[in-house]
């Protein structure tokens, strides 16, 4: 589902924010990117749903590659997946309908066919119940409900999360996770970043370590410190 | 394709409503520029027409030899007119010209007493066909009409056509530079204004294109939305320019409202208006365009 090739990402200003990354992950793994802040997490995500062009070697993610030259139907590479972050991207001046709405109208659903398609999602998320509040009227954690539903409207097989929980208190950050589980046992390949060492401990799941923008090998006993 | 056109029109609208100060800001500085420009066509509509109305009254004076034999004014009428760049010659007899200069001066015609009628030299009107009516052709007509011996005299404002002349030409071609400089200050300001309008969206663009959103679906809400801003201050700069030219006859003095009578002074003609709506729209386009190139691109 996801190869990198030895991946570098280094900015007009000679930054290197990723130095010859090779990874692989396979659809319907649930993958950590896990470092301190600066250790590249972010440039990674941002190079996997194209927001962002490699500087030397390739990508391929969901059968399409981006290499430096870039990809041009960015478009059509986020359709096949969601992505989350920590802050949550909502239009703060609309409804919980009105955020998903907007999202499966300017994707090409009919009105009409949006409209029913919104109940739907919200439920796989439990707030069905709040579909006509203000988002501004949401606690953090069911502003990030909204933010994963609205990852959800192009049923992707991937979703890409940089830091979800990381405004969120530990009871939400449960809830949160709790949603990214069972999407995960559906067949979702999830890829989540995240600098809280205590919660990928928490998770019987796949670990890449980042460090200074390279990829490091940790073994069990190391990952704790490693992560901080 | 008409659910994306359903789209568009219900997405341009929203964004309208939504951002209505940011529009009616657009819509304003669209509107005050094409103001301006449409101002200045108007001046110079007006101006060319009035110097178009002068451009018609170029003519040719060829005064006779006193003493001419009328039967060889007949032969020089019939030779006059063949003159290729005249349109028509007219014979002025010395009791026509005494005939005029009474009626010109009306009441005070009792300035003429005493002058005898056969001082006035009789003489040929000579009206020339359009494209003669310039400082360089003229002299072409001039020049042929000097071979007859038997002109005394032949008078045609050499200088007041040449100035003439001159003024049209600086005129149009002023026109033209300072129309485009001006147009090119517009399109800068414009598109500057929608970047600005773009970015207060940013997070709504950006929105758009984390779920996928095609460009189309991106771009053309703001296309059209500049398309209607670049109308609706078209048609604004059309509106108060139509309220100045009626202020500007209800605010000057009598005195120069009566010498104005004889100068038509017009409104700018149904075209140019089309010309300004449309000139909008394609600046609204264009702004929007050029601001959305760099504002909407989905990577780095």
């Amino acid at each position: 589902m996801i190869q990198m090739n030895h991946v570098s990402k280094t900015y007009p200003n000679q930054a290197s924010a990723l130095s010859d990354i090779t990874l692989e992950i396979s659809s319907g793994e649930f993958v950590f990117i896990a470092g301190p802040n600066g250790s590249g997490k972010t440039t990674l995500l941002r190079i996997l749903f194209g927001a962002e062009r490699p500087s030397s070697g390739e990508v391929v993610v969901n059968g399409m590659t981006i290499t430096e030259r870039g990809f041009n139907k960015v478009y059509s590479l986020r359709r096949t997946m969601g992505i989350v972050f920590q802050d949550v991207k909502l239009l703060k001046d609309r409804t919980v309908s009105e955020n998903i709405l907007f999202a499966l109208e300017v994707t090409g659903r009919s009105r009409k066919k949006a409209k029913n398609s919104v109940s739907e999602i919200l439920s796989r998320v439990g707030l069905q119940e709040r579909e006509g509040d203000s988002i501004l009227s949401l606690s953090a954690g069911e502003q990030q409900r909204v933010a994963i539903a609205r990852a959800l409207i192009n049923d992707p097989l991937l979703l890409l999360a940089d830091e979800p929980t990381g405004n969120l208190d530990a009871q939400m950050t449960m809830d949160v996770m709790g949603i990214f589980t069972g999407l995960h046992l559906k067949g979702t390949t999830i890829v989540f970043a995240t600098r809280d060492t205590d919660l990928i401990q928490g998770y019987p799941y796949r670990i890449i370590y980042l460090s200074e923008g390279r990829r490091v090998d940790v073994t069990k006993d190391q990952e704790v410190s490693a992560g901080e | 394709m008409i659910s994306f056109l359903q789209y568009v029109i219900r997405r341009t609208f929203q964004n309208i409503r939504r951002n209505l100060f940011p529009n009616l800001t657009t819509i304003g500085i669209i509107g005050i520029s094409l103001l301006i420009f449409s101002t200045f066509a108007l001046i110079s509509f007006n101006l060319t027409s009035f110097l178009k109305i002068w451009e018609d009254k170029i003519e040719v004076i060829a005064y006779l030899k006193k003493g001419t034999p009328l039967r060889e004014v007949e032969g020089l009428l019939k030779k006059s007119r063949q003159i290729e760049g005249v349109e028509g010659v007219t014979y002025v007899s010395p009791f026509d010209a005494m005939a005029f200069l009474e009626s010109r001066l009306g009441k005070q015609k009792n300035l003429l007493q005493g002058i005898q009628t056969v001082v006035l030299p009789p003489s040929f009107e000579i009206q020339l066909k359009k494209e003669y009516r310039n400082s360089i052709r003229i002299k072409e007509v001039v020049s042929q009409l000097k071979q007859f011996p038997e002109f005394e005299e032949i008078q045609y404002g050499q200088e007041w056509v040449e100035t003439f002349s001159a003024l049209v030409h600086i005129l149009r071609l002023t026109q033209w530079i300072l129309g485009g400089l001006f147009l090119g200050g517009i399109i800068f300001i414009i598109s500057n204004i929608f970047r600005l309008t773009i970015s207060s969206r940013q997070e709504e663009v950006e929105i758009m294109q984390l779920v996928g959103a095609s460009p189309a679906f991106v771009r053309v809400p703001f296309y059209v939305e500049g398309l209607i801003q670049g109308l609706l201050g078209g048609g604004l700069a059309i509106f108060f320019l139509y309220l100045l030219h009626k202020i500007f006859f209800l605010q000057i003095p009598l005195s120069i409202q009566t010498w104005l009578a004889g100068i038509p002074i017009h409104f700018l003609p149904p075209g140019t208006v089309l010309w300004v709506l449309i000139g909008g729209m394609v600046l609204g386009f264009f702004g929007s365009f050029v601001a959305s190139m760099k504002l909407l691109r989905y990577s780095e």
